[in-house]
C-alpha cells in the first residue's frame, strides 16, 4: 500500500468521524464499531508496513501512527460521550466536579413495568363459611414511565398507570425537579409520599410477594401520591425527602384503613395540608435503615352540627430496615397512625358500632428471602421467601364504639420467586390470612412481572 | 388542636429537625460526576498519566470474555497508565455500558497488583433514583478478578438500583479481565 493510499484511508476515516448529516443517520454504536474496525485494519497494516519498510519511511510511519492514535482517542470520546469533554469553567459557582451533572445531555428517558396476577381464593373462610370470593386473573398494572430533561437544571418525571387491563388510568406521579446541588434539590407536582418500602419502589422485581404487603396498602396506602412540593437530597450516607402536600380527605377513611382517604391529585381538597419527611441511612453496603413521619389534618372543611369543624389531625410514624447480604434479603417495617376527632368524624360519616374509623392503626411485618442461585454467575435468581405481617386498623377506637375483630389481621405468606433475567420475575405464593373474627380467606397467588 | 395531637406534632417535628440536623452534619456528598480529565486527576494526584491504546487479537478478546464471564464489546481498549517517580501507580479504564435503557460511564482504576483501586461514576443518564447511594461503590476496593467478585457474593445488592449494581459489577469484571489480558500480552 502506498503512502498516498494510507493518507486517503486516514482522511476517509476522519471524514466518517466528523461527517455531517449522512453520518448522523447512523447510530453512535454503529459508527463506533465501524471506526474501530477500520482503525484495527490500519493498525495491522502499519505493523506489516513497519516490518518491510526502509529507513526513509520511518518518519512518515510515525506520523501515521500519531494520526491513528488521534482517531483512537476520538473513538474513546464517542464511547464515553459528554464526560470526555475537557474540564471547563465551573458552572453556577460550583467546583468543576460538582457542576458536571449540569452538563449531562438533555432529552427523553422511557421505562415501565407491569404485573399480571392470578389469585385463587379458598372456597371457605377460616370459620368454615363459604368465602364467596371468585378467583381472578388480572392484568393488574401496566405502567409507562417518561422523564424529560429540558436543560441542565430542570427535569420532568411522570408515570402513567393503566390498571386492570386499562379499566383505570391514572398518573402515579408527575413532578418537576430543579437540581440545585446534591444536598438540596426542589420538587413540585404530584409526588409519591416517601413512606415505607413500597410506595416509592413498587416495581414487581423490587419486592417479594405476588401481592404487596397489606400493611403498605391499608395504613401506608400505596401507591399514595398527593400534590405538593418540597426538597430532596443526599449528604454522605444519608438521603432525605421532605414535602408539603395536600392532606388526606378524612371522608374516605374507613374501619379498614386510610386507603380511600387518598386524593391522588384529582381536584384535591386543599383546605388542609400536611408535612411528610423521610431519612435513610445507607452507610454500610447492603444495609438500609430509616424512618418517616407524616403530620397534617384531614378534615378538609368537614363539619358536623354538633362539633362544627372537624380537623381529623393525622400522624403517621414509620421505621424500616433492609439488609441484603449475599443471597439473603431481609426487611422489617413498623408503622403507626394516630387520628384525632374520630368521634366527630364517625358522626359526620354516619358510622356506628364497629364501623368506627380507627383512632390508632398499627402494623408491622418481617420478610426473609434467600437467592439459592446467588453467586453462580448470570442474572438468574431463585428466591424462596416468607413474610409475616400483623396489623390492626382499629387498634384503638373512641369510647362508645367497638373494634371489629376482622380488622385485627395476621398474614403469613410463603412463596418462591424466579428471575430468568433481572427484569422479569415470576412469583408464586400462598397466603394464610387470619383475623380475630375467623373470617380470613386464604389464597394462592401467581404473578408475572416485568420492568424495562 | 387537642393536647395529645399537639404533643405528637411537636414530637414529629422535633424528630424531623433532629434528623435533618444530623444529615447536615454528615460528611460531604460523595457521589460526583466527573470529566475524564477530572477523574484522572482525582485517581492519580501528582502522577504522570499516559494514554495507551491496545488492539486485542481475537484470541485476547475470547480470553477476556472467558475471564469476565460477560461481553467484551470492543477489541480496541484505551487505558490511562499512571506513574509516580517512575513507579507504576495504577491504570484507569473508562467503561461505558447500558444500565436500563440508557448508558453510564464508569472509571475503574486497577492497582499495580491487578486489583480494583477505585470505581467512580463518570456519567449516568438514567434517572438518578437508579444510582446506588452511600458507600456502595467502596465494596469494589481491593477486589480481584475471582469468583467472589459478583453481585450477591462480595458485592451486596441494593434495592431499587439492581440493574445499576449488576451493570457496575459486570463492568468491573470486564475491566479487570481486559487489564489481565493486556498485561499478559506484554502491554500494561
Amino acid at each position: 500500500m502506498t503512502l498516498l493510499r494510507w493518507r486517503c484511508a486516514v482522511l476517509a476515516l476522519a471524514a466518517v468521524l466528523f461527517a455531517g448529516s449522512p453520518a448522523r443517520a447512523q447510530s453512535t454504536d454503529a459508527r463506533v464499531q465501524e471506526l474501530e474496525r477500520q482503525v484495527q485494519e490500519l493498525q495491522a497494516e502499519i505493523a506489516a508496513l513497519k516490518g518491510g519498510s526502509a529507513g526513509g519511511d520511518a518518519g512518515r510511519l510515525a506520523e501515521l501512527e500519531r494520526r491513528l492514535e488521534i482517531l483512537a482517542g476520538e473513538i474513546e470520546k464517542m464511547r464515553i460521550g459528554e464526560a470526555a469533554a475537557a474540564a471547563d469553567e465551573s458552572d453556577y459557582g460550583l467546583g468543576p466536579a460538582a457542576s458536571k451533572v449540569y452538563r449531562t445531555e438533555r432529552g427523553l428517558s422511557i421505562g415501565g413495568y407491569g404485573e399480571l396476577l392470578y389469585q385463587r381464593f379458598d372456597d371457605e373462610r377460616d370459620d368454615g363459611a363459604a368465602s364467596g370470593r371468585n378467583d381472578q386473573f388480572d392484568l393488574l398494572r401496566g405502567i409507562l414511565y417518561f422523564g424529560y430533561k429540558w436543560n441542565d437544571r430542570w427535569l420532568f418525571n411522570t408515570e402513567i398507570e393503566y390498571e386492570h387491563g386499562g379499566e383505570e388510568v391514572a398518573l402515579e406521579f408527575a413532578y418537576i425537579d430543579y437540581l440545585w446541588r446534591p444536598q438540596a434539590n426542589f420538587r413540585a407536582g404530584l409526588v409519591l409520599i416517601p413512606m415505607g418500602f413500597i410506595n416509592e419502589l413498587h416495581e414487581p422485581t423490587v419486592f417479594l410477594g405476588a401481592n404487596r404487603p397489606q400493611i403498605e396498602r391499608v395504613i401506608i396506602p400505596s401507591t399514595w401520591r398527593e400534590n405538593g412540593f418540597g426538597l430532596f437530597g443526599e449528604a454522605g450516607p444519608v438521603s432525605y425527602r421532605t414535602y408539603i402536600v395536600n392532606g388526606f380527605d378524612a371522608r374516605g377513611f374507613t374501619a379498614g384503613g386510610l386507603r380511600n382517604g387518598r386524593q391522588n391529585g384529582s381536584e384535591s381538597k386543599a383546605e388542609d395540608f400536611a408535612w411528610v419527611g423521610r431519612l435513610d441511612f445507607t452507610g454500610v453496603p447492603g444495609l438500609l435503615v430509616g424512618g418517616s413521619a407524616y403530620v397534617g389534618n384531614a378534615g378538609q372543611d368537614l363539619t358536623t352540627p354538633a362539633s362544627g369543624s372537624v380537623d381529623v389531625g393525622t400522624t403517621l410514624l414509620e421505621a424500616h430496615l433492609e439488609w441484603r447480604w449475599r443471597g439473603l434479603e431481609f426487611r422489617a417495617l413498623g408503622v403507626q397512625a394516630d387520628l384525632d376527632d374520630v368521634t366527630a368524624l364517625n358522626a359526620a360519616l354516619g358510622l356506628t358500632g364497629n364501623q368506627s374509623v380507627g383512632e390508632t392503626l398499627k402494623g408491622h411485618y418481617l420478610q426473609l428471602g434467600y437467592d439459592f442461585l446467588a453467586g453462580r454467575g448470570g442474572e438468574r435468581a431463585l428466591i424462596p421467601y416468607v413474610r409475616w405481617e400483623a396489623f390492626n386498623t382499629q387498634d384503638e377506637v373512641p369510647a362508645g364504639f367497638r373494634a371489629n375483630p376482622a380488622n385485627d389481621v395476621e398474614i403469613l405468606t410463603a412463596g418462591l420467586a424466579f428471575k430468568p433475567i433481572e427484569q422479569l420475575i415470576l412469583k408464586v405464593d400462598y397466603q394464610d390470612v387470619d383475623n380475630e373474627a375467623g373470617t380470613g380467606i386464604d389464597q394462592f397467588n401467581a404473578l408475572l412481572g416485568y420492568v424495562f | 388542636m387537642s393536647s395529645s395531637r399537639a404533643r405528637r406534632l411537636a414530637a414529629a417535628l422535633s424528630l424531623g429537625l433532629a434528623l435533618l440536623g444530623g444529615a447536615a452534619a454528615r460528611p460531604a456528598f460523595a457521589k460526583v460526576f466527573l470529566t475524564v480529565e477530572e477523574a484522572l486527576r482525582l485517581a492519580f494526584p501528582g502522577c504522570e498519566v499516559t494514554r495507551r491504546t491496545a488492539y486485542l487479537t481475537p484470541e485476547q478478546v475470547r480470553r477476556a470474555r472467558e475471564l469476565s464471564r460477560g461481553e467484551v464489546p470492543s477489541a480496541l481498549v484505551t487505558s490511562y497508565a499512571a506513574t509516580r517517580g517512575g513507579q507504576p501507580a495504577g491504570t484507569a479504564y473508562f467503561d461505558t455500558h447500558r444500565v436500563r435503557t440508557l448508558p453510564e460511564t464508569l472509571m475503574v482504576v486497577v492497582d499495580p497488583q491487578g486489583k480494583v483501586a477505585r470505581v467512580e461514576v463518570i456519567s449516568f443518564r438514567e434517572p438518578e433514583e437508579y444510582l446506588p447511594r452511600g458507600a456502595w461503590y467502596e465494596q469494589f476496593q481491593s477486589e480481584a478478578l475471582d469468583r467472589d467478585l459478583q453481585l450477591k457474593r462480595d458485592i451486596h445488592p441494593v434495592t431499587g438500583a439492581t440493574l445499576t449494581a449488576r451493570a457496575t459489577t459486570n463492568a468491573v469484571r470486564r475491566v479487570l479481565a481486559l487489564h489481565r489480558v493486556i498485561s499478559e500480552g506484554g502491554r500494561p
